[in-house]
């Protein structure tokens, strides 16, 4: 497979090893041969076949995976040696070796409370006097006073009569749409919805439209032709974009076609509104929608998910929420941090104010330097590479540049339409800030990627 | 093992979303629609503009639905399968041929594909006389040369089959969704409702101045 036009920089290629055992033998590919063959395939050939086995997809994928992860393919799961800071270690597992002092561009820990004394203090504390676990699902013996103490404090902060809490913002997702809707109802959601958020809707067993991106007429479109009860679901800041959905329109029409709205504030709570509360508050539109979903391990830096609501909502998802219902209740030492991080997110503005002069600053060096972000207008920031192979071997120039960046490629993002996603902090310093972006612009100038 | 050629010089082909439910009724009953997303399935055009074959020159539209490969132990992969389940041809030869050979269903009047390009981008007509079928266009990207398997699965009242199809030529594709379709109604679309088919395609696949290489046909039953 030789490009025609555009040349890709060719990797060092490590010698591959042959193919996995398998029912007939192959003969052994040379290392560049090997990886062009292989690059007409990712994760997503592997997703189904035909067949009486259920391991039938097993061994192609091995198959496959022997000479791809060898050529560079597949940098996740890097086991971080320090907290997830501005500058982080790491261990590269390709080549096996440590990285030490990398600015960190790739975790989602947006006001750097995760590592924040206060915070780890509170956890302490509380894993302290309570232990290691809850012990128990929320509606048996897993509530803890602490528990009941963030609900009330998230509810009163996003101005809702009650917040319900969840092991993970994934758990929420499910639980909240499977809970309220049913077979014979239509779910229509942005077709770049999040997993949890699809996964809901499959468990639902309700009709799923996709409406596409941020496109109000293809969501009208598919309003008109839905029957039934309906709700619309979409995301705050959408992950891997960055970028908002046209709210107002969306709300109207949403109102017009008598569908239920729910948003998915997860990347932008603490980021998002006057007072932090979201995207719903950045458009005003706060009363208007029915449902707001957030999750505690983005901003606050814990793990979990919360929905708020009307009462009779929460109540009724109390019972109907499977996800919550049978999992065990959030740890009591997640929970304690999770209430200071709260309260200091809430009492120091001054973070949120510090995280968007990081945010434009990014934007204003990335855009100097011509560099193709999409249509990012928040903290998320895609650094369009749109090349599906090519972004692993940048990848690994990006470590070795000294910055940690996360490719993300097909089939988390349409084909040729891969990027870095880029996380900015308010942890980061104008400094750090520079030094990333700097390492950036050299992996992207080598690779023709900007001026 | 015996193979047959056909040289194209244009094969243009685009992926849309499709509601799940809708294609089960286009399906066999044992063959499962591969899914993009949860509850869409996918319709996939392809149009040929064959310039050498064992019936000549001709045109061919392929609607046909994607399903997941049959795999075999230590076998090649293949890129994607399909379930064509219509064909239309510019000749009533390369309709007996297809039947015969390859047990395709097909519209039985000749159709006619035009392709016109400009600006990087192939507007893709099909007709029957003066009547539209369909009309869609595809958007190119970064050629490259390639040697691409596809699995094809056929079904008629004799049987159920599947054939190994190799793609090789200029290629490219992109999901950037720039690409459009329109459905007509005519006979030929009777079987899909226009209002629940994705107006753009999520993928968009053009191959130039190449040829399909089919293996033998397998019988599966």
């Amino acid at each position: 497979m030789k490009p025609s036009t555009q040349p890709t920089k060719k990797p060092d290629f490590a010698d591959p090893p042959g193919p996995k055992a398998s029912g007939k033998s192959k003969p052994k590919l040379s290392a560049a041969d090997a990886a062009d063959h292989y690059q007409d395939f990712d994760y997503s050939n592997f997703f189904s076949g035909a067949g009486e086995d259920p391991f039938c997809m097993l061994e192609p994928m091995d198959e496959w995976w022997s000479y791809a992860h060898p050529a560079g393919y597949y940098q996740f799961e890097l086991p971080l040696q320090t907290a997830p800071g501005p500058v982080v270690n790491l261990h590269e597992t390709l080549h096996n070796k440590d990285l030490r002092g990398l600015v960190n561009f790739a975790s989602y820990n947006y006001l750097g409370l995760s590592y924040r004394e206060e915070v780890i203090e509170a956890a302490v504390e509380a894993t302290r006097k309570y232990g290691l676990g809850a012990s128990g699902s929320p509606i048996l013996s897993g509530t803890l006073d602490l528990h009941e103490q963030l609900a009330t404090e998230l509810a009163r902060f996003k101005q809702k009569d009650c917040a319900l809490l969840f092991p993970t913002g994934y758990s929420a997702n499910v639980g909240t749409i499977s809970g309220l809707m049913r077979p014979g109802d239509t779910v229509i959601c942005d077709q770049f919805s999040h997993a949890s958020i699809v996964d809901g809707i499959i468990l639902s067993k309700a009709k799923c439209r996709f409406f596409r991106h941020n496109n109000v007429e293809d969501l009208e479109k598919k309003l008109t032709k839905a029957k039934g009860k309906k709700l619309v679901i979409v995301e705050g800041v959408y992950s891997m974009d960055g970028d908002l959905p046209p709210l107002p329109e969306i709300v109207e029409v949403c109102r017009r076609h008598g569908a239920r709205t729910m948003i998915d504030e997860a990347h932008s709570t603490f980021v998002f509104g006057k007072n932090g509360r979201g995207v719903a508050e950045h458009f005003g539109l706060e009363d208007e929608i029915d449902i707001h979903f957030g999750t505690f391990s983005k901003s606050l830096g814990g793990i979990g998910g919360f929905v708020v609501g009307s009462f009779k909502l929460i109540n009724y998802l109390k019972g109907f929420a499977r996800s919550r219902v049978f999992s065990c209740a959030l740890p009591p030492g997640v929970t304690g941090g999770l209430i200071k991080a709260l309260e200091i997110a809430q009492a120091e503005p001054e973070l949120r104010k510090k995280l968007w002069d990081n945010v434009d600053y990014a934007h204003k060096l990335l855009h100097q330097a011509g560099v193709d972000v999409g249509n990012s207008q928040s903290q998320v920031i895609p650094i369009m590479v749109r090349d599906d192979w090519r972004i692993f071997y940048m990848g690994t120039e990006m470590l070795n540049e000294g910055v940690y960046l996360n490719p993300i490629a097909y089939p988390a993002v349409g084909k040729h339409r891969s990027r870095f996603r880029m996380s900015v902090s308010a942890a980061h310093t104008a400094e750090q800030l520079e030094r990333g972006t700097d390492a950036i612009l050299r992996v992207l100038r080598r690779n023709g990627l900007c001026q | 093992m015996s193979v047959t050629r056909y040289d194209f010089s244009r094969a243009v082909s685009a992926f849309y979303e499709m509601p799940t439910e809708l294609t089960r009724d286009l399906l066999p009953r044992d063959l499962q629609p591969l899914e993009a997303h949860h509850g869409s399935s996918i319709f996939a055009v392809t149009a040929f503009d064959f310039t050498e074959s064992a019936v000549g020159p001709y045109q061919e539209i392929v609607l046909a639905i994607i399903v997941p490969p049959l795999i075999e132990s230590g076998g090649d992969f293949p890129k994607s399968a399909f379930y064509p389940f219509l064909l239309g041809t510019s000749t009533p030869e390369a309709r007996a041929h297809a039947i015969e050979r390859w047990h395709l269903p097909h519209f039985m009047a000749d159709i006619a594909v035009d392709f016109a390009e400009s600006d990087g981008t192939v507007n893709v007509s099909v007709r029957e006389g003066d009547k539209p079928i369909l009309d869609y266009s595809v958007t190119e990207h970064q050629w490259e040369e390639v040697d691409h398997l596809y699995q094809c699965h056929m079904k008629d009242d004799a049987g159920q089959y599947k054939v190994d199809i190799h793609m090789r030529g200029q290629f490219c594709e992109h999901e950037e969704e720039r690409g459009t379709l329109d459905i007509h109604d005519h006979p030929m679309c009777e079987k899909l409702d226009a209002s629940e088919i994705a107006a753009f395609p999520f993928r968009e696949l053009w191959m130039k101045q190449g040829h399909q290489l089919f293996e033998e046909l397998e019988t599966l039953s």
